[in-house]
């Protein structure tokens, strides 16, 4: 009988927490709703497409790879990225540079997204500085496999 | 004999080694640039350096002869010191372009830097800056930025292909290696060059920015373009995962014994495989007509067989000829002997080399094909090709082109082509008298063959196939046992040749 | 004549209302359970741009579901298989003709009463035609000839016949108390004063018989935390096999089993379309005050009484079935025979202890 007594005003204080929650909730949407933002918003709900998460600034999306001053990536096609990558994702070829300060950059660069882990070691591995995780972009859906092999144009536009 | 001690241990060495030699043979390493085993010791790079009791500062190891009773510290405290202090000033105006050096993963400055290294440098001056991609030769590049002046360059080109075509010019901090005169290294052996240098000063045009040195996995083999027979590493790349079209083979190099004189190789070993390779036949073509029909290995096996065999039923299996070259190992010369007495009578075998060229006086022999001997142990009477002897004999032509598909004069003797029925060509490159064969092979080349040569000392040279032929390619004898087991008239046996 | 267009004015009217507050219910219900999580809930559907907090969404499921295909599994009863949804509506449709929305009124003349049905045997009909709904799920599951149908329609006949015990017997003290099987004699009589303030209504005579009635008639929709029969998370239920609009009837008739239950509970429970103090000439204060009313306002205010409890029901249902976990089977059936039943027959016994003393 204390088993029930109990049980019961449990069952009891469990609902006045989820009505709790529907009133005070209610109460800030309807305050947002009248155009009082001092208050919390009524939910955590971030509305994906038009609004987003902040990224954390050091979160890893998708590379880029960055450019010379003069516009040219920075990349010399060390292929220490491509060493080092666990998902072997990454595939670069070597050509010359008529410019003889450079050498040697990459004619071919590509990144399969669709297997990369996003561990990030291509960017601690890299000498130059010329690949970066950091365009921010998380949305990475495609409608095959290869549309998420990332040539070099498209690693260069980065945010694009 | 001498006892000497080396970090406490008690050795009894040959008299006249040097201190560096005993070392090695006692198993302790001794960093060093400038010292070769194949090259006079020269002293330059001050790397080699050890305590040695009673001398007041260290020595060059690599050029102190051992005495008796020497006692020699290589890992002591002031010794780490000297080689750390070496290795500062040696990457003082070093550039440190590791990213874009072909000899990054095999470079000493990298290794020792690992070893002793590790400071962070004491010199902020400019580093000074000097020509970094210098051609000196057909396939040799010089950054002078990167070279350490060990002189090794140098010592073989005066030492050992005695052209010296390079030297120190200059001194001081403005001291830089160059050929003289601006004419360019010319040498037949020019690539052991790139294998000499210990840093990343001459490298070499033909691996250039190919890839790194770290996904190259070496395969030895023995070189089959000569008879020296110079037992080399084939570097294959396996390819990155899934971009096998990434692989291959990327670079040949000797081995450290590849000939008793040292570890070189001439150019034409280190260089041949490009042309090869970029002229590679993959497909198994049946010229019929003006078209080219593309066929499975077994149909055109099972075509040919039903000829031979027609040949054989009527008792002529002697128009048969099989024109031959001596590269083939000695493996596959029993399969030809196995295909010769598959047969009664007899069909015709015929020995077509290229012809010796002089060869010169150092490594190169006048002889073109690897495994003459071996052919000449294996037992079938072979005899030179004599085109004129095909008119009126032969109804099945088999030829085995050498590993640069080139046959000889044979295609210029064209009336001789009309009265032979069926020709094959077996090459494992694409070559201009493809067309005027019926059926065309590719086949192996010799890296990627297992079997053995006898070079020109007679010695017998095993080697294991560095890689598989491609898909449609099989060596010159699989090519034989296939077509034996198509007559009906042997067993195919898998396996290797 | 008359009767009968006023009948058939007063069916179209509770069924419009009855269908009207299903579809309501079912955006209430998102939106309710997402603020209650912190959530936003169901908001993209709009109709030129007009978004309206999501009340289009009804439109949007239904326009879906009309869509969609209508597939009858080839192993199963085609007609039982089709009917199947409709039995289940059918009887919940009926058994809201039973309850009154409002007093009886007079217009020229003709006096009506707010209530389709008011049956002598009232409440009975009603039970009866709420556990006629059981047949819809048993047919469902029986027909799709799937075994986990098979299995859920089983477990939901069986939870709701043995619900059905309970829900009988908390309703017998309140028979016991308001003498009467007619519903609208029952809301009648929970007009009255009792301890001179409190309305007499059912549930400070019956407040045992109320918590019985309440979760017996909470099981009876069979939604969480009891909702064995269909289970759609992991247990799979009996319209396992239903799709488009089938089982959209099922789900409507769900709602609409929140809107008879939160009827019923205000009917017996909550006066009714009764308001406290509220004659009908005008509200008299228990501390003696009177304030004069028109009759046409008093009606208003009633109806608006009775539809205001039957709203605060829905929401209540809809709180518990998103604060609870489901109960395991074996509970439920504890739940059901060893706490609900027996505290029934204690309400009884209680009821009729304290009628005798009197
Ligand atoms: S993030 Fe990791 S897995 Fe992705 S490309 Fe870079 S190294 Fe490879
Ligand atoms: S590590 Fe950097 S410089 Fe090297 S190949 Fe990768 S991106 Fe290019
Ligand atoms: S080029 Fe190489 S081998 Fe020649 S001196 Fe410089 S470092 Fe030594
Ligand atoms: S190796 Fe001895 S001084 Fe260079």
């Amino acid at each position: 009988m204390k088993n029930a007594a109990i049980i019961l005003w449990a069952l009891i204080k469990g609902s006045l927490i989820t009505a709790r929650h529907f009133f005070t909730n209610l109460w800030f949407h309807f305050l947002r709703l009248i155009g009082i933002k001092k208050y919390r918003p009524g939910a955590v709900t971030i509305q994906y497409p038009e609004q987003t998460k902040p990224l954390p600034s050091r979160y890893r999306a998708a590379h880029r790879l960055t450019k010379r001053p003069d516009g040219k990536p920075r990349c010399v096609a060390c292929l220490l990225c491509a060493t080092v990558c666990p998902s072997e994702c990454i595939i670069v070829e070597a050509t010359e540079d008529p410019d003889p300060e450079v050498q040697k950059h990459a004619s071919r660069f590509e990144i399969d997204l669709a297997r990369c882990c996003f561990c990030g070691f291509c960017v601690e591995a890299c000498p130059e500085d010329a690949i970066r995780m950091d365009t921010g972009r998380i949305d990475l859906a495609a409608r095959s496999r290869a549309d998420l092999v990332w040539d070099i144009d498209q690693l260069s536009r980065g945010r694009s | 004999m001498a006892e000497i001690t080396i970090d406490g241990r008690n050795l009894e060495v040959a008299d006249g080694l040097t201190s560096l030699v005993a070392a090695e043979k006692a198993g302790i390493s001794i960093p060093h640039f400038c010292y070769h085993p194949a090259l006079a010791p020269e002293g330059t790079c001050r790397m080699c350096v050890v305590d040695i009791e009673g001398a007041a500062k260290p020595e060059p190891s690599c050029s102190t002869v051992i005495r008796d009773g020497m006692k020699i510290e290589t890992r002591s405290p002031r010794v780490v010191e000297a080689r750390r202090n070496v290795l500062e000033f040696l990457l003082a105006d070093h550039p440190i372009d590791c990213p874009i050096c072909d000899k990054a993963g095999e470079c000493r400055l990298q290794d020792y830097y690992r070893d002793y290294g590790f400071f962070s440098s004491d010199f902020h001056e400019q580093k000074k800056r000097r020509s970094k991609i210098l051609k000196i030769g057909e396939r040799l590049i010089l950054d002078r930025e990167r070279c350490i002046l060990c002189t090794r360059c140098v010592r073989f080109l005066r030492d050992v292909t005695k052209t010296g075509e390079m030297g120190v010019f200059e001194r001081g901090d403005n001291s830089e290696i160059g050929v003289a005169d601006g004419v360019p290294v010319a040498t037949a052996y020019s690539g052991n060059l790139v294998d000499l240098c210990p840093v990343g000063a001459i490298t070499d045009a033909a691996f250039r920015f190919r890839t790194r040195t770290w996904f190259l996995d070496p395969k030895p083999s023995i070189c089959p373009f000569c008879a020296r027979g110079c037992r080399v590493d084939v570097d294959v790349h396996p390819g990155f995962a899934r971009y096998p079209e990434t692989g291959g083979i990327l670079r040949v190099r000797p081995r450290p014994d590849a000939t008793p004189a040292g570890p070189w190789i001439c150019d034409v070993g280190r260089y041949a495989w490009i042309e090869i390779e970029s002229r590679r036949a993959r497909r198994i073509v049946w010229n019929k007509g003006a078209a080219e029909a593309v066929l499975s290995g077994d149909k055109v096996f099972s075509i040919l067989g039903a000829k031979i065999r027609a040949l054989s039923e009527s008792g002529r299996t002697d128009r048969l000829t099989l024109v031959l070259h001596s590269g083939l190992t000695n493996e596959e010369w029993a399969d030809v002997k196995a295909f010769r007495d598959g047969f009664n009578p007899r069909p015709k075998i015929r020995l077509a080399d290229p012809p010796d060229d002089g060869g010169d006086d150092f490594l190169r022999t006048a002889e073109r094909m690897p495994n003459r001997r071996g052919a000449a142990e294996a037992g079938c009477d072979l005899q030179p090709l004599d085109p004129g002897e095909l008119r009126e004999d032969t109804d099945i032509l088999f030829v085995f082109a050498g590993i640069w598909g080139d046959i000889g004069d044979l295609e210029r003797r064209l009336e001789v082509w009309r009265t032979i029925r069926t020709k094959a060509l077996v090459s494992p490159v694409l070559t201009a008298s493809d067309p005027l064969f019926d059926f065309v092979f590719p086949c192996a080349i010799p890296y990627e063959k297992s079997g053995s040569y006898i070079g020109f000392d007679g010695r017998r040279r095993e080697f294991t196939a560095v890689r598989p032929a491609p898909e449609e390619a099989e060596s010159e004898g699989e090519i034989l046992r296939s077509l034996l087991a198509a007559c009906g008239l042997g067993a195919r046996t898998p396996g290797g040749s | 004549m008359s009767e009968t267009l006023v009948l058939l004015i007063k069916i179209v009217v509770v069924l419009a209302w009855f269908l009207v507050l299903a579809l309501l219910l079912t955006w209430v219900e998102r939106k309710q359970s997402a603020v209650m999580q912190d959530r936003i809930g169901a908001n993209r559907a709009r109709i030129f741009g007009l978004r309206m907090f999501g009340l289009f969404q009804p439109f949007a499921d239904a326009i879906k579901m009309i869509f969609k295909e209508d597939f009858v599994p080839p192993f199963a009863d085609k007609v039982l298989h089709t009917l199947a949804p409709f039995v289940s509506f059918f009887f919940v449709a009926v058994a809201v003709t039973t309850i009154p929305f409002g007093p009886t009124v007079r217009i020229g003349g003709t006096a009506i009463d707010l209530q389709v049905y008011d049956g002598s045997a009232g409440l009975l009909f009603l039970l009866a035609m709420l556990s006629l709904g059981v047949y819809g799920i048993l047919l469902s599951g029986w027909s799709s000839r799937n075994r986990w149908g098979l299995i859920g329609g089983m477990r939901g006949a069986a939870q709701l016949i043995s619900y059905e015990v309970g829900l009988g017997l908390s309703l017998v003290g309140l028979i016991m108390v308001y003498p009467s099987l007619r519903l609208s004699e029952i809301v009648a009589h929970q007009g009255a004063l009792f301890l001179g303030f409190l309305p007499r209504w059912g549930v400070f005579l019956q407040p045992l018989g109320f918590l019985v009635f309440f979760i017996t008639a909470i099981a009876e929709t069979k939604r969480v935390p009891f909702d064995l029969p269909e289970g759609e998370s992991e247990i799979i239920g009996f319209y396992a096999e239903y799709g488009g609009l089938k089982w959209g009837l099922f789900m409507l008739t769900d709602f609409m089993e929140i809107i008879v239950v939160a009827a019923l509970a205000t009917t017996l429970f909550f006066g009714g379309w009764q308001m406290p103090w509220l004659g009908p000439d005008g509200l008299n204060w228990p501390w003696g005050g009177h304030w004069k009313m028109a009759s046409w306002v008093v009606v208003c205010l009633q109806i608006v009484s009775f539809q205001v409890k039957v709203a605060f029901f829905c929401w209540l249902q809809i709180l518990i079935r998103w604060t609870y976990p489901r109960i395991r089977y074996d509970q439920l059936m504890d739940l059901g025979w060893k706490l609900l039943v027996p505290l029934g027959l204690l309400n009884i016994l209680g009821t009729g202890l304290i009628m005798s003393l009197k």
